[in-house]
């Protein structure tokens, strides 16, 4: 019993994880969230945007692989911008990123009525990592001359008064990947000093708790658990917040996986 | 011959080295126009970088292909995609290949359709699957064999339920010892591997700038 306890088949936990993580969503079970510091921070932040009439940055930085973590994320933080008049200018650091990020501004877009370079404007993606944010500070045109579809900047209404990213009120950045904090913070955030906030997916997030002490990063999102609070508080329950039974489930059984094995290693050892 | 594979780009990595380094640091109108232009042609460098990468992958793929190696189908399937999101590209809604993305939305545009409900479909379940192995893996590898294999488990035990709303439901102290362990031995933890590892960089960046590291030119110092 022990040994079958120490070495139970990787089928029996796949069975099990994968129930944990289907029936919560198939029974749609909606958990209570409680929005933590560094998410309250990001919202406070955009509701200062909203009060000064302003304009954001959002940069997507991520791919088709961390779709279901990032695109709640994206989603959340677009409603709050959307519901309260905010100003959103989109761009893609990452070649998988476009899609997505058209795909997420036009339905939250439509749900709110917005007007294509009036309320928003999506600039598309250009190659270049950290060289494209040090061109947007220091000219934006020279960044992003024109519109994902062709359009020139000058013919959008929104971005007439923007020449560089001191020109943003917030700048956000979405990733999956190395850009907050060798990209964004060294040469974006650092350089031409504006307000700036994350969301990245879980693993991500506690690389980046050095940047929240230190103030150059204002909040921050961590993984689906931070779109949920951002759910929360924006106070539209949606994938975030249901994949978060989902993943409450998941992670209790991996640890009532990990206590039996322990227990029965404990056990044998004993004998 | 020596001069243009090993001097030559010594000098080149000095000058842009000693000039990038300076210029980030001077808010002088011509600084900032030499960097404006360092910048340009450094996207021009990533989107080359992009090509080779194309030509990397398709390559390697037509070698497995070429020489029949077990599981050359998936080589195949490589080009199969690669071929048709690019008939897409270049098809671009009947505009083609040098007119700006086409506008519409999944329904009315093939490359958009293909990338949502294909792309992002099959990376996201690949990513997915890590679920079940993380699972089975945390379950076979977290043992208290030692007392700091014992503080490990522990910490991951509290992170995993505290990040989640189901710690709140065990006790308000999951959620509240989570977060000091993030906050706290994390961060400390961290900042000490960031300053280690920018630290590491800033000497190796002097090393190549100042000539003693080339070994990025390929067969060591001579």
């Amino acid at each position: 019993m022990i040994q079958w306890l120490m070495n139970i088949d990787r089928r029996i936990i796949f069975v099990f994880v994968f129930l944990g993580v289907a029936l919560p969503l198939l029974a749609n079970v909606f958990l209570p969230i409680r929005p933590t510091r560094d998410v309250i921070a990001v919202y406070d932040q955009l509701e200062k945007v909203a009060q000064d009439e302003g304009v954001v940055l959002l940069s997507f930085s991520y791919g088709a692989s961390t779709e279901p973590e990032m695109q709640p994320m994206a989603r959340a933080i677009l409603r709050h911008c959307f519901s309260r008049n905010i100003k959103v200018v989109a761009v893609c650091l990452w070649p998988e990123a476009p899609g997505l990020a058209q795909q997420v501004l036009e339905e939250i877009g439509d749900e709110f009525g917005k007007t294509y370079g009036v309320d928003y404007a999506f600039l598309g993606f250009k190659p270049g990592n950290f060289a494209v944010v040090l061109n947007m500070g220091q000219d934006f045109r020279d960044a992003f001359p024109q519109d994902n579809w062709g359009t020139p900047l000058e013919d959008l209404a929104l971005m007439r008064d923007v020449r560089t990213l001191r020109d943003f009120d917030f700048v956000f950045d979405l990733a999956a990947g190395d850009s907050i904090e060798f990209w964004w913070i060294p040469y974006g955030q650092e350089k031409y000093g504006f307000p700036f906030a994350g969301g990245c997916t879980a693993v991500m997030a506690p690389d980046l708790f050095p940047f929240l002490q230190s103030g150059q990063m204002v909040g921050l999102l961590g993984g689906l658990a931070g779109a949920a609070e951002y759910e929360t508080l924006v106070g539209r329950q949606d994938k975030a917040t249901a994949g978060m039974s989902a993943q409450s489930m998941a992670h209790l059984i991996i640890v009532i996986f990990i206590i039996f094995g322990n227990m029965a290693f404990f056990l044998s050892r004993r004998r | 011959m020596i001069f243009l594979s090993r001097t030559l780009p010594v000098i080149v990595a000095l000058c842009f080295g000693v000039l990038g380094i300076g210029i980030y640091y001077v808010p002088h109108a011509a600084a900032q126009n030499i960097e404006r232009e360092l910048a340009l042609w450094l996207r021009i460098v990533f989107a080359f970088s992009y090509l080779l990468g194309l030509y990397s992958l398709l390559n390697l793929h037509w070698q497995r292909i070429r020489q029949r190696v077990e599981g050359w189908g998936y080589s195949a399937m490589v080009y199969a995609g690669f071929g048709l999101m690019m008939l897409f590209v270049i098809y671009n809604d009947g505009q083609g290949p040098f007119a700006p993305q086409a506008e519409g939305t999944a329904a009315e545009n093939g490359y958009q359709w293909l990338f949502e409900y294909v792309q992002v479909a099959c990376s996201s379940t690949m990513f997915s699957i890590l679920a079940f192995f993380i699972a089975s893996a945390a379950y076979r590898t977290f043992r208290a064999r030692t007392p700091e294999a014992a503080l490990l488990l522990v910490a991951a035990i509290v992170v995993m339920l505290g990040r989640v709303p189901i710690g709140a439901y065990i006790s308000d102290y999951v959620p509240a010892a989570a977060d000091w362990l993030l906050n706290v031995p994390n961060l400390a933890a961290k900042r000490g591997i960031l300053l280690g590892v920018s630290l590491g960089a800033i000497a190796t960046s002097l090393r190549i700038i100042f000539g003693i590291e080339r070994s990025y030119l390929g067969g060591g110092d001579e």
